[in-house]
């Protein structure tokens, strides 16, 4: 008996694999339906629909960029403090100290080409129709997944805490003062007032709300932390769930009709 | 006894330059890139001589045809030879001649460094690319322009200011991006263009032929599997290869000069030049998403679903890849490449110079009306209350507030009983009336743009006492 | 999609069955339960809201003394409390040709970036957007929507010059006008 065979025959393989090898097709078929991780694929599946030069594999390349993300973020997390006082000195610090300290730059190339990505799914996706019945609503949910994405980048350029960050954030979310109605220079906000007292000023008003704070700062830095590594992704994860089962309920990778 | 005057000229060069175009080591890079280059035509012409296609001369030629493949191999040949040149010279940069002429930059730097002429040249483009898209299509086509654009690139690194702002580790995605859109919109119209032959002669696109359903496991499993070892391969060796930006510690009263926001919003920051926050930061982008999310209940075209075609669904994809190519990433290409210090545009080889001057007085709506009938703008008494002022300044911004509202709401009526008489026909009211605003704003950017350009424009309506300008 | 349901020829009858019922509905206890619940959770809304509001902020105080008048010549930007505190001491007779001492705000009315002071250009020009602003504070170029915001100035018991940040006048709205705005010029 070899080692291979020993081992496939032992009881904690069996307990854990519930089945032999896909080797032949009735065990290819168990294998998709009895594994977690590959019972979000239908068992069976239409060869022009998995074919690279119709659909790019950029939605598999999104989301395998959003898991290499949350397995480099979280561990960037051990090395950095969102603080004014520690938080470009810890990116420093990752930049010429850490051991692999190059997380940083998968971390953050990685967020780039999933930016790039995500546009690319959605543009193949317009491009094939897919979006049509009776797919609708998936679209609806790639849509708030794209805003998602775009929102994850950018709360998070804002933790390096260097000039680049502090204002590109700085300028982005100055146009949230401008909110109609809610931003306290933006038209409108004159209405929102009680017995000749303004509703919403600066601190009180859509960019307070992002930033905590009527200035960038600390409380700033605190909050797009919180928004970057918990709130967003949790809200990404759901999404991204829902946008995977609905591809199967809505008949699959879309196909001629 | 040779190497005595390289090093002094190594020395000179380093002391009297600070900005040198070619250095020794740009040349050696290049040389590698040449080297890459010639590797890949080598793979096209062996892929071209198994094809065994070839182009018929012209008559006068005397008829005869030359094989594909020898024309790829004649190019190769002289890349490789391009490439010898460079690691033989690279020793001595002050004689290098294979570099961009002057007039070539002048050239394209007085076309890229006005952004009314980015504007028309990248629209102008996209045209011609939906006019010749059957042209285009053809592989020999594609792989062609793929190297002319490849070179462009390669010969304008000699350019000590392209370097600087194509090398930035942050804009290097954005390079990356532009040939990916390229590579997969030429993907798309070659296969569009192949359904859309099918269709003409009464056959079923590609998409529906040899549609048997297969395993899951192992035809679609391996496929994800080696596409996650390469992204990971691809981001470890990009990592090592670019350090990720770190500048100097944040401060609140320094701001950089220029100031941009993260890459993927400057096409946002681009509007910002010419609508004020409130509507480029928060209405259009909330109009962008909305009007995405509502492209599948706007779209009522059957045809089209779930295959690669350009006849079937000649508006929708017209107006999406407008939105998309010239709009989206055109102005983040403007916003990242050409906008320099105060916001001003730069050529791709010019100096980001702090001092360059450009005259931005620009003129409202109410002032061209008001002025021009011969009268002051309406003005309430100094120092009255809100409900005195309202009036005058309303009727001061009459003219932009009829323009405006014709714009919105007469012109889709108009519309609808000319140019998108069908689309109303099969849509109703409500739908038509949300398809119309939302191509109608998607327009408001470029009509915005050629209004300041034509004449100095600033708003339709002005009323900062209100915060509310158009 | 049709024009009209088919349910709406008979529109009329229908409305009048449910006006008569539409009282009952309300008091119908699904009805009653699930309104209150949806009512309850809009409360929450807005309370978690109200919650994502900070009550109380660290910030350093918003008024500081600047020194004597005398400090700020005629025709002079005062780059001195840029750094610490984000104005310019401005001291100038371009405004409606009287000769004032105001506090200019360094904030860019567009999107909020520190403007630079270019002596030699004798103008505030912001490095975001390229907005221009002559040297009493008024724009002239770019996308600036209205003039850069005066902060509080007075002159404090001790003969010095105080600044207030917690109050702004904007001239577009006539706020120039009021003398907590500016200093008289013939101090210095």
């Amino acid at each position: 008996m070899s080692v291979g065979d020993y081992i496939r025959d032992s009881q904690i393989w069996k307990s854990v694999f519930r089945h032999p090898a896909p080797y032949d097709r009735r065990n290819r078929v168990v294998v998709m339906l009895t594994n977690f991780f590959l019972h979000l694929h239908p068992v069976s599946i239409k060869q022009q629909g998995i074919a690279l030069s119709y659909t790019w594999c950029m939605g598999g390349i999104t989301f395998f960029l959003f898991l290499v993300e949350t397995i480099t973020g979280v561990l960037l997390m051990f090395y950095y403090r969102p603080t004014l006082e520690w938080a470009f000195n810890d990116i420093l610090a990752l930049r010429d100290v850490t051991t692999l300290g190059i997380m940083r730059e998968i971390h953050r190339w990685g967020a780039h080409a999933m930016v790039i990505t995500v546009w690319l799914h959605m543009y193949r996706v317009f491009l094939t129709g897919s979006y049509k019945p009776p797919r609708e609503f998936n679209w609806v949910v790639g849509v708030i997944l794209l805003k998602l994405t775009l929102l994850l980048s950018f709360t998070g350029y804002l933790l390096p805490w260097d000039q680049l960050a502090i204002w590109a954030i700085t300028v982005g979310s100055n146009m949230a003062r401008a909110t109609p109605v809610l931003g306290h220079e933006g038209p409108g906000f004159q209405f929102l007032n009680l017995g000749g007292y303004d509703l919403i000023t600066n601190a009180s008003d859509a960019r307070f709300l992002l930033l905590g704070s009527r200035f960038v700062g600390e409380e700033t830095l605190n909050r797009f932390y919180i928004l970057h590594c918990v709130a967003i992704p949790l809200a990404a994860a759901g999404l991204i769930a829902i946008h995977f089962w609905r591809v199967r309920k809505d008949g699959g990778i879309s196909q001629p009709l | 006894m040779n190497s005595l005057p390289l090093i002094t000229s190594w020395l000179s060069l380093g002391s009297l330059e600070p900005h040198p175009n070619v250095t020794p080591s740009v040349i050696f890079g290049l040389g590698w890139l040449y080297l890459i280059l010639f590797c890949m035509n080598v793979a096209w012409t062996w892929r071209s001589f198994h094809k065994g296609h070839h182009i018929d001369l012209p008559a006068f030629a005397r008829g005869g045809h030359i094989p594909t493949a020898a024309i790829w191999a004649t190019y190769s040949t002289v890349l490789m030879l391009v490439s010898l040149i460079h690691f033989s010279c690279a020793s001595s940069p002050d004689s290098f001649w294979f570099i961009m002429p002057d007039f070539a930059k002048t050239a394209v730097d007085a076309v890229v460094a006005d952004a009314r002429y980015y504007f028309a040249v990248t629209t102008v483009g996209f045209v011609l690319m939906l006019l010749f898209r059957n042209w285009l299509a053809q592989p020999n086509i594609g792989w062609a322009l793929l190297n002319l654009s490849l070179l462009f690139l390669t010969i304008s690194l000699t350019d000590w200011d392209f370097r600087q702002i194509v090398g930035k580790p942050d804009n290097v995605p954005i390079v990356a991006m532009l040939f990916i859109v390229g590579f997969f919109t030429w993907v798309f119209f070659y296969r569009a263009n192949e359904n859309d032959r099918r269709s003409a002669q009464g056959r079923p696109p590609v998409e529906a032929e040899n549609n048997e359903k297969v395993l899951t496991w192992p035809d679609l499993v391996y496929t994800e599997m080696i596409c996650m070892i390469a992204v990971t391969a691809l981001l470890i060796l990009w990592g090592i290869a670019l350090q990720a930006p770190l500048e100097e510690p944040a401060s609140a009263v320094k701001t950089p000069n220029p100031s941009k926001a993260p890459w993927y919003f400057l096409g946002l920051q681009e509007m910002l030049v010419y609508y004020d926050p409130w509507l480029a930061g928060v209405v259009f982008p909330s109009v962008i998403l909305g009007g995405m999310m509502a492209i599948p209940y706007i779209d009522f075209n059957k045809l089209g679903n779930g295959y690669y075609t350009f006849n079937d669904r000649k508006f929708a994809i017209t107006t999406f890849m407008f939105g998309f190519m010239p709009l989206w990433i055109g102005m983040i290409v403007l916003g990242t490449f050409l906008r320099g210090p105060n916001w001003n545009v730069f050529g791709i080889y010019e100096f980001w110079d702090v001092h360059k001057l450009e005259a931005l007085n620009n003129v409202n709506l109410s002032e061209y009306f008001w002025y021009g009938l011969g009268q002051p703008l309406p003005m309430a008494p100094a120092g009255s209350e809100f409900w005195t002022q309202a009036p005058y300044i309303l009727l001061r911004e009459a003219p932009g507030f009829l323009a405006i509202g014709f714009y919105l709401v007469a012109l889709p009526g108009l519309m609808a009983g000319t140019i998108f008489k069908k689309f109303f026909v099969r849509m109703g009211f409500v739908r038509y009336m949300v398809f119309s605003n939302l191509v109608l704003m998607m327009a408001a950017l470029p009509l915005k743009m050629v209004f300041r350009w034509a004449v100095n424009l600033k708003y339709f309506i002005a009323i900062p006492e209100w915060f509310f300008n158009v | 999609m049709p024009l009209k349901p088919p349910a709406a020829k008979d529109k009329k009858a229908a409305a009048g069955v449910d006006r008569r019922s539409f009282v009952a509905l309300c008091f119908d206890p699904l009805v009653l339960a699930f309104g209150f619940m949806a009512v309850t959770s809009q409360v929450w809304v807005l309370a978690l809201a109200r919650f994502m509001f900070p009550n109380v902020l660290v910030e350093p105080p918003t008024a500081f003394k600047i020194g004597p008048a005398s400090d700020y010549p005629l025709g002079g930007v005062s780059t001195k409390w840029l750094a610490a505190r984000g104005v310019w001491i401005v001291h100038t007779d371009q405004y409606k040709g009287r000769n004032l001492i105001y506090a200019l705000a360094s904030v860019c009315t567009h999107l909020g970036c520190t403007p630079n002071w270019l002596e030699g250009e004798q103008k505030y020009k912001c490095p975001c957007h390229g907005s221009g602003f002559y040297v009493n504070g008024i724009n002239f170029e770019g996308p600036a929507p209205r003039p850069l915001e005066r902060v509080g100035l007075k002159l404090a018991a001790d003969g010095q010059l105080e600044v207030d940040k917690s109050v702004k006048f904007q001239e577009e709205m006539g706020q120039w006008e009021d003398s907590n705005s500016f200093v008289d010029g013939s101090l210095a």
